[in-house]
């Protein structure tokens, strides 16, 4: 009962009073980093708003709307909703094995009736937000106690390891990365961290043993794309080819030739740094590695401004998904590590990351908002 | 409260401290993304540059031939066309203008084509191919490879069309092709290139991987305006394997036109002894042909969507409650149990009793006492209520598994459906009810839950004719395979073909109209109603009268002492069996014997099974060919 009143909330905003609170610098930044994924995707087409370019832009200003609504609704609602978000989530990705549908060898679609959705995507937020709601209620000195940091592990662990067996390496990585970088923000103590480590790198052997062969075949490609020039080893070796023949001011827009000449494949939508790498050059990935980096930074601001605990742990986990997505992607596309199917959030092509991120950033806003008290918090007069 | 607003305040500094340490290891991701891309992209240029544009190594994937499918007399049903199309690469043209302009001369290009080129040419990345022409006259191949040198520029590029032959009397076996939908970081590179087309229906789908081949590659140095140097190394692509079906593209075009008299129906006929379908034909159909050739979008919707669904193979798709045919299950799975004899004799009133209900013979007048052979013979529904109520559901069930019915074969034609044999677990796991006396009366006359594919039931009679448990198969069997003997006491096997015999052929039998002329070979069969359940009538309320009626079918195998061919046949919403299946299905057998007595002739030789006597004025000889 009294985890669920905070100062602010308790006296209701005027949705007037909402939509300036909204911070608007945020929304704006999304909207910079969508217009680059049109005009990308536009010249990927060969000129044409078609296929691709109409489409996502359609996608992006339906989510941008969600986002704003979401923001109005009162942040209670939202914590009453966690639990039960990712008990839903849970449930869907265990009956996956069971309903799910397979396509392209993984199961990891379920359809309910015309609508076909990927429960792992709904368990990304549900979990960020089932998180914060642990440990708005959980005393600040229990934080640290092994019994109340083996309950949100155990929270973390299993849809990894559900999704492990889909197999959807990409989700229960991200899956393991933002919890522990939620826990981590909670204040669960150091040391656990380096004993998980410790751990980890011991259990290598084990995790080698347990996965397919094609994810072990990538990682092997990885580490020599010349052994497989025309399939995994083609994406890096390619991909890495266009990068770097875009040099530093790139070759102009429309004039890729290695994007154009289809030697990129999934260069609408994984793949799609390599083409802005190579039209736009190195200045244009910098400008979007800043422009990420901006969003990123603007919202973990917003974290420090907000008083209420699960708004932070709420903004903190919106933020550092879109940090786990673009560092995993550019990383990829560079050939840092092996290809994972993660897109580039807001500028890759497909409806399913760019509604998880939105829905994420929707549930950050709403924390924004309704969690402080007045425009200008005592944390400093700079934030 | 200053204790808990220290220890608010030391939250909130611990989380802008750990948030400053997360940040921090964000920043130093990013920085080391923006390292890389520096060594990349400013360092490392100078080795990729040239990758990209001048003397690149281009490796190409060598699109594999897709195998050919043939009929069982080795026509192709499915073939490939090679054409030639011509490019232009505006990167390489010093002169695009110039360079149409000597084109011309080669090839018929109009005003309005050429302004189209230059004006595509000018939208899209200038070194990326436009196509200028398709479909090369050899000639105009010839002169162009022969100008090539003078013509920076233009290219040639060869591939593969799908050509189909037979038309509408193959759609449903053979399938289509069509373009790649989307395919994966781990598919077959193949399919990563353009002009590569998948099944999508029937046997181009079933086969695919068979078909397809794989791919090959080409390593070429280009130099910079995109011209070919040499060649450095090439892995020559392994072409898809040709399949031969077991279907003849005569006899399939013989029973299309035999079955276009009718508005619905499917037919489908079984070799007894080698589980090859040796026809398959469902109406209303389409021409893959017309598909493979690029169909608009509105015309494919009007296919897809049509209320008849000619898309639809309903030989294999189609669910149909199987209705009396069905009492072939229920009396094999009865005299199995041993709850009735063959001699043993069951009244007939015109209806029958169960708790407080009263289950309807067809003939309300009954039929008096009869035997097995009998109510086999006029389909007597109060003999199978009997006989069902006393085996029980499950041994019926078991039976009917055992005969072929209610599984998927995944014999090569994709859109394969499992029908539905009801037992008590079925229920259970399907309405969580328990199961119930009156539905064992329904299910042993083919009603109630029962769903049969006509592939089913065409299997289920070529088991009871041949004895053994055969295995359908639409590609061509190159060597002889010796089924499983049935797990049914030969006595009780010869009672069953009896009464099939009867029906057909007894004056007054459920199929009479099956019946061949005399001097050809004897049918044995049996005809079934499914009837529409009360949801499907409601549903078809607003549509034609037509729609409403119930679907016929019938099953039949012939000769009947030396049995070769089993068929099913399903005419939906029409007058009684007898009437509309049962002559299909004696028409279509009769020319399934026709065109088996002429290939014979024609190849001289004698084939398995008894050869039966010619017969005399029979009237459909002239619809097959050979």
């Amino acid at each position: 009962m009294t985890y669920f009143s905070t100062r602010n909330s308790s006296r209701p905003f005027t949705a007037t009073a909402k939509l300036v609170r909204i911070h608007w610098p945020v929304l704006l930044t999304t909207c910079v980093l969508a217009a680059i994924g049109t005009i990308t995707l536009y010249s990927v087409s060969g000129g044409s708003f078609q296929p691709w370019a109409e489409r996502h832009t359609l996608r992006f200003l339906v989510a941008l709307a969600i986002v704003v609504a979401m923001a109005l609704v009162r942040l209670e609602v939202w914590i009453k909703l966690s639990y039960p978000a990712y008990a839903v989530a849970l449930l869907m990705l265990a009956l996956v094995p069971v309903f799910g549908v397979e396509a392209l060898g993984a199961k990891r679609w379920i359809e309910i009736g015309q609508l076909s959705f990927q429960p792992s995507e709904l368990m990304k937020f549900a979990l960020v937000a089932a998180l914060a709601r642990y440990y708005l209620w959980l005393p600040t000195d229990r934080v640290g106690r092994w019994q109340y940091v083996l309950l949100p592990l155990l929270m973390v662990l299993v849809p990894v390891l559900l999704t492990l067996k889909q197999p959807d390496l990409g989700s229960a990585m991200v899956f393991l990365a933002l919890g522990l970088a939620l826990m981590f923000l909670a204040g669960v103590p150091r040391a656990y961290f380096a004993v998980a480590a410790v751990l980890a790198f011991a259990a290598l052997p084990v995790i080698w043993s347990g996965l397919h062969d094609y994810q072990r075949r990538r990682i092997e490609v990885f580490l020599d794309p010349g052994m497989d020039p025309l399939g995994a080893g083609y994406h890096i070796t390619q991909s890495k080819i266009a990068l770097g023949s875009g040099g530093i001011s790139g070759k102009g827009f429309m004039q890729g030739t290695q994007s154009q000449l289809d030697f990129v494949p999934e260069k609408h939508t994984d793949f799609i740094a390599s083409i802005i790498g190579e039209e736009w050059g190195f200045t244009g990935l910098l400008f979007l590695i800043a422009a990420y980096a901006a969003l990123i930074a603007m919202m973990t601001a917003m974290a420090w401004r907000s008083e209420n605990r699960y708004a932070q742990l709420v903004i903190a986990g919106s933020a550092t998904s879109f940090f786990i997505y673009v560092f995993v992607n550019l990383a990829m596309v560079t050939g840092l590590v092996p290809v994972v199917g993660i897109p580039l959030p807001l500028v890759s092509y497909g409806g399913t990351a760019m509604t998880t991120l939105m829905v994420g950033l929707g549930l950050a806003m709403s924390g924004y908002v309704h969690g402080r008290e007045s425009r200008r918090s005592n944390l400093g007069p700079f934030w | 409260m200053p204790d808990r607003d220290d220890a608010t305040r030391e939250r909130e500094r611990r989380f802008t401290r750990r948030s400053l340490i997360l940040g921090s290891a964000q920043t130093a991701g990013f920085l080391l993304i923006g390292w890389r891309l520096f060594d990349l992209q400013v360092l490392e240029r100078g080795h990729y540059a040239p990758l990209a544009d001048e003397n690149r190594i281009d490796l190409q994937i060598l699109a594999p031939r897709r195998g050919r499918i043939l009929d069982d007399a080795g026509r192709p049903l499915a073939d490939n066309k090679e054409i030639f199309s011509a490019t232009v690469t505006p990167a390489s043209a010093k002169d695009l203008q110039a360079l149409l302009a000597r084109v011309r001369q080669i090839l018929p290009l109009t005003d309005g084509a050429v302004a189209e080129i230059v004006q595509r040419s000018k939208k899209q990345n200038r070194s990326r191919p436009v196509m200028i022409a398709s479909e090369l006259t050899f000639d105009e191949l010839a002169k162009l490879n022969l100008f090539a040198p003078s013509l920076p520029g233009i290219g040639t590029e060869a591939t593969w069309r799908r050509r189909y032959h037979g038309g509408e009397s193959i759609g449903h076996v053979v399938g289509f092709v069509g373009s790649v939908d989307r395919f994966g970081v781990d598919d077959d590179a193949v399919l990563r290139l353009p002009d590569t087309r998948i099944g999508k229906r029937g046997v181009e789908a079933g086969f695919e991987s068979v078909l397809r081949g794989s791919g090959g590659t080409q390593k070429i140095e280009v130099d910079a305006r995109g011209r070919m140097v040499r060649t450095l190394e090439t892995i020559e692509p392994v072409h898809g394997r040709d399949v031969m079906l077991s279907i003849d593209a005569d006899l399939q075009k013989a029973v299309l036109g035999r079955m276009q008299r009718e508005r619905t129906a499917a037919a489908v006929v079984i070799d007894v002894k080698t589980g090859e379908i040796v026809a398959l034909v469902s109406v209303p159909g389409f021409d893959p042909a017309a598909i493979a050739s690029g169909i608009s979008e509105a015309e494919w919707r009007k296919l897809a969507t049509a209320e008849d669904k000619p898309l639809l193979n309903r030989v294999v798709s189609g669910q149909y409650a199987p209705g009396s045919t069905f009492k072939i299950v229920t009396a094999l799975a009865a005299l199995d149990a041993g709850v009735v004899s063959p001699d043993e004799r069951i009244s007939c009133p015109g209806h029958y009793r169960l708790g407080n209900r009263t289950y309807p013979c067809w003939k309300s007048a009954g039929h008096g006492d009869l035997t097995i052979h009998e109510a086999l013979r006029c389909s007597c529904d109060v003999f199978f209520y009997e006989i069902a109520r006393r085996s029980g559901i499950d041994k019926i069930a078991a039976a009917a598994r055992r005969l072929g019915l209610g599984a998927i074969y995944d014999f090569g034609l994709t859109e394969e459906k499992a029908g539905i044999i009801p037992d008590r677990d079925w229920k259970r796991g399907n309405f969580n009810a328990p199961w119930l006396g009156g539905e064992t009366l329904l299910t042993g006359i083919g009603q109630g839950y029962v769903q049969t594919t006509p592939l089913q039931l065409a299997l289920m009679t070529a088991r009871v004719a041949g004895g053994r448990a055969i295995l359908p198969s639409i590609e061509k069997k190159t060597h002889s395979i010796e089924f499983a003997v049935l797990p049914f006491q030969p006595a009780h096997l010869d009672i069953v073909r009896n009464g099939m015999l009867a029906a057909v052929n007894d004056d007054g039998g459920a199929a009479e109209k099956a019946r061949l002329g005399s001097g050809r070979p004897q049918i044995a069969g049996q005809a079934g109603t499914a009837a529409l359940t009360a949801r499907e009538n409601v549903a078809q309320e607003n549509g034609r009268q037509n729609s409403r009626r119930n679907h016929a079918i019938v099953v039949a195998y012939t000769p009947f002492d030396a049995p070769r061919y089993a068929i099913a046949t399903v005419i939906e919403h029409t007058s009684t069996s007898d009437d509309t299946a049962a002559p299909l299905a004696r028409d279509i057998l009769n020319l399934v014997l026709d065109h088996d007595d002429a290939s014979r002739i024609h190849k001289n030789t004698t084939g398995e099974g008894v050869a039966p006597p010619r017969g005399t004025g029979v009237p459909h000889t002239t619809e097959t060919a050979g």
